[in-house]
């Protein structure tokens, strides 16, 4: 198929003026991968295929949001009714919106997993540091976008959400106030508010796809690393396949899973029992009255965690900030020499450790506060942290596997 | 190594897959595009109501229809009889150039003339078919009112601003007009003795 274009005359015209033909080669059909690429290698399509999804639906979900706090006769306002509107009377738009709000759900979802994987098989390891960075700078952007996204709808979530997370910038020592009024555009959420939100939610993504072509590109400058986290010959047969067409095969076959999985969720369970959007989103935005048990969405619950397990505020908030920026340091604390956890006894038990206990920081994040989760809480905050500081330590006390010699 | 490929089968497998994806890829494009249409609430807005007996004699009113301008003119005995005695001058006298500009009632070669359901009210929308835009009410004949926008042998009617295109008191275009046709006529109908439904 490929090939078949790359012959025509047009195609000729066009790789004169582009050089068209070397970027497909030695991107697609000469850019080799490791042949033992396993399942958890596909969830990087994946994730760019749902941003990909998400602008689409969201360029043609902003064809009918209007982004206004102001009353309506309806007693709601512009911005509630607007999506209101979107679900009801706009071809389709229920499709849409469930699509973008879902997508935002299963995008953390795969980035995590995609994150995941480069932690147990340690894709992040010399030399791809700078692409494990510039992931946590898109998982970064991602949760700023997806903050911002969730202002929009103008519900009671919607609402105190951004009130406490704006609140929790404005406890920043000296400049804490000046930062709060510059993101809320006055003394409280209010209109200037959604109207800066929407502006940003539709600028981050627009990002993303730079910072992603960026990753992308330093991937490729060094190369996949593979389940044995071994260097591998590149131009070597038995090590390698081409990336097109047998990578893009599997990944168009994960894709297609993927899709069923995304499509039964919107179609049949798009609010997930509340975990995806959350039913006091339904109500509308009222600056007057807090909801009973406000929480953010599962995917930033983790780092909420982290910052109610500290008795003072701002240490709180210095721990969560500290929980992201510890991800920056990550490939320099891990010193060492071996990369896959396959081949490092302590390292594994310790990585599968930290999902679980990241998973168990989401369910106390999510859950109302008790006694018992708040220790629970605690335990796993301490955990979180201390995975990173032992990683400094690790290499003195563990015997690593000896390391096969190809794939 | 030898080429054990099965080009057929493969070549099917090619076409089928592909057929597949674009069938799969049209799929996709329905409700983004469908999204696009005028929604429930749009359609449900499509209709207007207008009591004619409101409009004084030889006024000129504009009301809303599906957010488009639409003309309604009370015509005196007067004006009407202005509709005659220039059909050499019309592009379309009988409005039958396009669909458009005509109507089931259109059955009689007066009305034809008056366009109109009764014919003292016209009612049409107020776009001119050049470019849209909305031309101005001048239904006195001659220049004594209008100066020299309107030619030495104005007959009454309209002069669209934008581009110079002129119409009659039933808003026929004139000769010499960009415009190509005559103010379409939307569909409409006399709910009792003076009010009509439009849309």
């Amino acid at each position: 198929m490929l090939d078949t274009i790359m012959k025509t005359k047009i195609f000729a015209w066009v790789d004169r003026r582009t050089g068209a033909e070397a970027i497909i080669k030695s991107q697609l059909t000469e850019y080799p991968a490791p042949k033992n690429l396993n399942w958890m290698w596909v969830f990087g399509a994946i994730a760019m295929l749902v941003l990909v999804l998400q602008i689409v639906t969201g360029i043609f979900l902003a064809m009918y949001y209007k982004p206004s706090a102001m009353e309506t006769l309806g007693g709601f306002s512009v911005a509630f009714d607007s999506v209101e509107r979107i679900m009801r009377d706009v071809n389709f738009g229920w499709l849409i919106r469930y699509t973008h709000a879902v997508g935002a759900s299963m995008f953390f979802l795969v980035v995590y997993i995609h994150m995941g994987r480069g932690m147990y098989y340690g894709s992040y390891k010399e030399p791809r540091e700078l692409i494990w960075i510039m992931g946590v700078v898109i998982l970064l952007i991602m949760q700023g976008a997806a903050f911002f996204g969730y202002l929009l709808p103008w519900g009671q979530m919607s609402f105190w959400g951004a009130t406490v997370i704006t609140n929790l910038f404005g406890a920043i020592p000296v400049l804490g106030d000046l930062i709060g009024q510059l993101l809320m555009g006055g003394f409280s959420v209010g209109d200037p508010t959604l109207n800066r939100f929407f502006s940003l939610h539709y600028l981050f993504p627009l990002l993303l796809v730079a910072i992603v072509a960026g990753h992308i590109h330093a991937l490729h400058t060094v190369h996949s690393n593979n389940p044995d986290g071994i260097d591998l010959d590149q131009s070597d047969p038995n090590n390698v396949v081409m990336f097109h067409p047998y990578v893009t095969m599997k990944d168009a076959f994960a894709v297609s899973l993927f899709m069923i999985l995304y499509m039964y969720i919107v179609f049949f369970n798009p609010q997930m029992g509340g975990y995806f959007i959350e039913v006091d989103n339904y109500v509308p935005a009222n600056n007057l009255q807090t909801p009973a048990h406000i929480a953010p969405v599962w995917y930033l619950t983790p780092w909420y965690t982290i910052l109610r397990s500290f008795e003072v505020k701002l240490v709180g908030i210095a721990a969560m900030g500290a929980s992201l920026a510890i991800l920056f340091v990550y490939p320099f604390l891990d010193r060492s020499k071996v990369r896959s956890a396959r081949y490092r006894p302590m390292y594994r038990s310790m990585v599968i450790l930290f999902f679980i206990d990241v998973i168990v920081l989401g369910y106390c994040g999510h859950t109302a506060t008790t006694e018992t989760l708040k220790v629970v809480g605690q335990i796993a905050t301490f955990y979180y942290f201390f995975f990173f500081i032992a990683l400094l330590f690790l290499p003195r006390f563990e015997k690593t596997k000896p390391l096969p010699e190809g794939v | 190594m030898t080429d054990q490929t099965d080009h057929s089968r493969r070549n099917f497998l090619y076409v089928a897959a592909g057929g597949l994806g674009a069938v799969a890829g049209g799929a996709v494009a329905i409700p983004f595009l469908g999204s696009m249409l005028p929604a429930a609430d749009t359609l449900a807005a499509a209709t207007t109501e207008f009591d004619v007996s409101t409009v004084v004699e030889g006024q000129l009113v504009v009301v809303v229809w599906q957010g488009k301008p639409v003309f309604i003119t009370n015509r005196t005995p007067e004006l009407l009889a202005q509709l005659d005695g220039h059909d050499d001058k019309l592009k379309d006298t009988n409005s039958e150039a396009i669909e458009a500009v005509s109507a089931e009632w259109m059955d009689t070669p007066e009305k034809r003339k008056t366009r109109s359901i009764k014919p003292r009210y016209l009612v049409v929308v107020a776009s001119c078919t050049h470019l849209g835009c909305i031309p101005l009410y001048k239904p006195t004949a001659g220049r004594a009112d209008w100066g020299d926008s309107v030619p030495s042998d104005w007959v009454g009617g309209w002069h669209c601003p934008c581009h110079g295109s002129y119409y009659d008191l039933s808003a026929r275009v004139v000769n010499g007009s960009p415009a190509p046709h005559n103010l379409h006529v939307m569909p409409y109908k006399y709910t009792s003795d003076s009010v009509v439904l439009i849309g």
